[in-house]
């Protein structure tokens, strides 16, 4: 038994037995009404008691003796009535007719902020008119030629097309710092699924189009600031993060990414790891792939620069799983394009954690982009 | 309280195991699910002339090879006016930072020579920009100055399937019935062209009417529905010598919606005997024919599937026209058309794993595919009146007729990406109706 396991050992016992007798299972009591009651004598309950009881039931019940009809007949005489005249209001006395409303200077609202084209008026299916449909209409998805992730609108026409989003940039000669003039750029557009005429035409078929992914969750952000006083409770998307920042404490480090005093050695965060994945993911065209390939994942290792460059001629195929040979050389073809173009100009990777991503192995699962 | 206990508890954990993690010091593994969907930029510059008989060559070949995949929707072709490098040489090295600068992913390299008997030799590279390197080997095809578009093709294919990993479809011709004239008294004759609408061949007059050819799997003949006798009869014609003859010539029965079995000797189609339409087959080579169906109601439009063992037809026994599989020896059928409105025209997929078919439904016409036990169903377009879908050989695009309303309503041909993608007329001469794929030559 080496040390390690000692050490592991007692580690572990410890903590079995802090678990057992430190409270750990001891739950908050659970919460609860109290009541104010007061206790009463015998007597008294038996008055209530008696109160609410119900009446018995008599089984012989005597009639009541009917009155004797006194001989003398009441004398029957009647007065009319006072006079019930009302007294009308002395019209001297009526008030004074309202004075004409005094007229104030309204100011009109703001015009509404209203298109000048009527809002489209979906009209009813003949069939389904008087019948509850299927499901709910949703939006129309706009038909793009680019389906990714996430929609973009469409750029303006005289922007270029590029991955990054930017402005133009035109010299300004007063300015202290010369700018290079640049042409600005923006994403091509892009739809998040397929819209066939059908689909254009009328509501989708209810069993044609597959439920969409979900979407890749965007990269986590760190957070470097010191908690507030009042933390929060801690919700289940950022357990991971703060258990991994828990783990690069616990190992002598903080879990600023930006600390120049980070030893080397601390693993990537998920946040890291989410950032790498999108930006390969923005290049990954499995557009041209047949549908075997559409079926084929691929593991792809490749050696990466210490400038998050990909070393291009170490990309290799390491694993495919799903279609035959051609398939998975296709589909490692887009992937090794993916690669290539994205860590062209480097992927954003902390320099300080290289020794954790000096290899990195990509698994491209075409899954959910089969029918999209 | 939970949480923070369980942080607690994991970075004691970590201190203890601190040593083992550093030990376990591998790669780093992501897993990538969502890419994106896209036509891939690529590149052909025009051809090396390698004789100034192949001057002009040199630019329609690489004109109708880039036509050819932009068509697809797969692909962009970046113009020719972004070039930074021009390519002077086939045998040059190739500037992959210059065409890496305009974004081309695939370049298409070739070069043409015509010697002096008229013979044509084009040979092409595909290269992978990013990667540096060539795509498969490169390869050359010798042929006749008439025959350069099927060069043109036969480099297109290439480069598709090495890309794309499928079979292309460029080389391949259409069988059609062209139609000219108003909507009351148009003329049909049947026809045959490029895949593209190139080099178009009419192969009968249009005295009489024709209707719904369909090629034969070697691409060679073509089955189609003639009313030259008064009544509909079955004909096949040898493309070749455009010879034809009847198949079925029984008196006081009427034939029509021929197609081939995929091994090319037996014909499915329907026949109306004594009021009633059923689905027969026929041994060409003998003549003997066999009856497939025996229900009262009209059973029609058989295709049979890649493997010869199923046949998918159209039949209104439910009361309405779904869409049904049976033996390809007949017996039982099951119904595979599950959604609202009617099914016809059903079209067994070369990959063998779909349906197309036509639909009828809320006074609209849609081509859509199905699996072949109807599951999956999609519809893919949406019109007055879509029909008659025929497959590529590689079983991605479907070909079908769109006519539009009106008096002056007239068809054309498009096709369609099974996915609902790339939409697109395909050209005519003018009125086109009833296309049939050929198989790639």
């Amino acid at each position: 038994m080496n040390i390690g396991q000692i050490i592991s050992g007692l580690g572990h016992a410890g903590f079995i037995l802090f678990a057992l007798f430190g409270g750990v299972f001891q739950s908050d009591p659970i919460p609860f009404e109290v009541t104010q009651v007061t206790a009463i004598s015998n007597e008294e309950f038996e008055a209530i008691m008696a109160a609410e009881r119900p009446p018995e039931t008599v089984s012989s019940v005597a009639m009541p003796e009917a009155p004797e009809a006194d001989a003398a007949t009441p004398d029957m005489s009647s007065q009319t009535d006072a006079d019930t005249t009302t007294t009308q209001p002395d019209p001297a006395e009526a008030a004074d007719p309202d004075s004409a409303p005094q007229e104030t200077q309204t100011t009109p609202p703001a015009e509404a902020d209203v298109a000048e084209e009527p809002p489209e008026l979906m009209s009813p299916s003949e069939d389904t008119a008087v019948l509850l449909p299927d499901t709910s209409q949703r939006p129309k998805p706009r038909p793009s030629k680019r389906v990714a992730p996430e929609q973009v609108a469409p750029p303006d026409p005289d922007t270029a097309i590029d991955d990054v989003a930017r402005e133009e940039v035109v010299p300004d000669e007063e300015a202290e710092t010369v700018q290079e003039e640049a042409e600005a750029t923006a994403p091509e557009e892009a739809a998040t699924e397929i819209v066939t005429e059908a689909e254009e035409a009328a509501a989708a078929p209810v069993s044609s189009v597959r439920p969409k992914a979900r979407p890749a969750s965007p990269p986590q952000q760190e957070v470097a600031e010191p908690a507030p006083a009042t933390q929060p409770e801690p919700d289940a998307e950022s357990a991971p993060s703060a258990v991994e920042d828990a783990l690069a404490a616990a190992l002598g480090q903080t879990s600023d990414t930006t600390s120049e005093t980070r030893p080397i050695g601390q693993p990537m965060t998920r946040g890291e790891k989410d950032a790498l994945r999108v930006a390969v993911q923005k290049c990954w065209n499995v557009g041209s792939l047949s549908t075997e390939a559409l079926g084929t994942t691929v593991v792809v290792a490749v050696d990466m620069s210490e400038d998050g460059t990909p070393v291009t001629g170490s990309i290799r195929m390491i694993d495919a799983s799903g279609g035959g040979t051609t398939a998975a050389r296709q589909a490692y073809e887009a992937a090794r394009r993916a690669i290539i173009r994205c860590g062209n100009s480097g992927f954003d990777l902390p320099v300080e954690k290289y020794d954790h991503w000096k290899t990195i192995e990509m698994t491209f699962n075409p899954e959910n982009m089969r029918i999209k | 309280m939970m949480y923070r206990f369980m942080t607690i508890v994991l970075a004691v954990l970590a201190l203890i195991q601190a040593p083992a993690l550093r030990a376990q010091d591998g790669p780093l593994r992501i897993e990538i699910t969502e890419g994106v969907i896209e036509p891939l930029p690529f590149a052909v510059p025009d051809f090396i002339a390698e004789s100034s008989a192949a001057n002009e060559l040199a630019r329609n070949l690489a004109r109708v090879v880039a036509a050819d995949l932009s068509g697809t929707g797969l692909f962009r072709e970046i113009p020719a006016d972004a070039f930074i490098s021009p390519v002077t040489s086939f045998s040059s090295p190739v500037q992959f930072a210059d065409w890496k600068a305009i974004n081309a992913q695939a370049l298409v390299t070739g070069a043409v020579n015509v010697d002096a008997g008229g013979k044509v030799t084009a040979k092409f590279r595909l290269w992978d920009v990013f990667a540096g390197q060539e795509l498969g080997n490169g390869l050359q095809f010798s042929g006749t100055q008439d025959g350069w578009r099927r060069i043109a093709h036969k480099i297109a294919d290439q480069v598709y399937s090495r890309i794309t990993g499928e079979t292309g479809y460029f080389d391949t011709r259409v069988a059609f019935v062209a139609e000219s004239g108003p909507k009351g008294q148009r003329a049909k004759r049947l026809a045959i062209m490029d895949y593209d609408g190139a080099n178009v061949k009419y192969l009968t007059d249009s005295s009489s009417l024709v209707l719904a050819p369909r090629f034969s799997p070697t691409g060679d003949r073509v089955l189609y529905t003639s009313y030259e006798s008064g009544f509909p009869r079955v004909y096949m014609l040898d493309i070749a010598s455009v010879s034809r003859r009847v198949l079925e010539s029984q008196d006081g029965t009427m034939s029509f919606a021929p197609r081939f079995a995929p091994n090319g000797r037996t014909v499915v189609y329907s026949l109306i005997r004594g009021g009633n339409t059923d689905i027969y087959k026929m041994d060409i080579g003998t003549g003997q024919s066999t009856r497939l169906t025996s229900a009262p109601s009209i059973e029609t439009a058989p295709s049979v599937s890649p493997d010869g063992s199923q046949i998918v037809f159209e039949s209104d026994r439910s009361g309405s026209k779904q869409i049904y599989v049976m033996s390809a020896d007949g017996g039982d059928a099951r119904r595979i058309s599950k959604g609202d409105g009617q099914y016809g025209t059903p079209v067994w997929s070369p990959r063998g794993d779909l349906v197309a078919f036509t639909k009828q439904s809320k006074r609209r016409f849609h081509i859509g595919v199905m699996r072949t036990d109807g599951s999956e169903e999609r519809l893919l377009t949406a019109s007055f009146l879509d029909e008659g879908p025929t497959w590529a050989p590689n079983g991605r695009v479907i070909m079908f007729t769109r006519e539009t309303q009106g008096e002056q309503g007239q068809s054309r041909l498009y096709s369609v990406d099974i996915t609902g993608r790339n939409l697109r007329q395909v050209s005519t001469p003018g009125g086109a109706s009833d296309p049939s794929w050929s198989p790639l030559q």
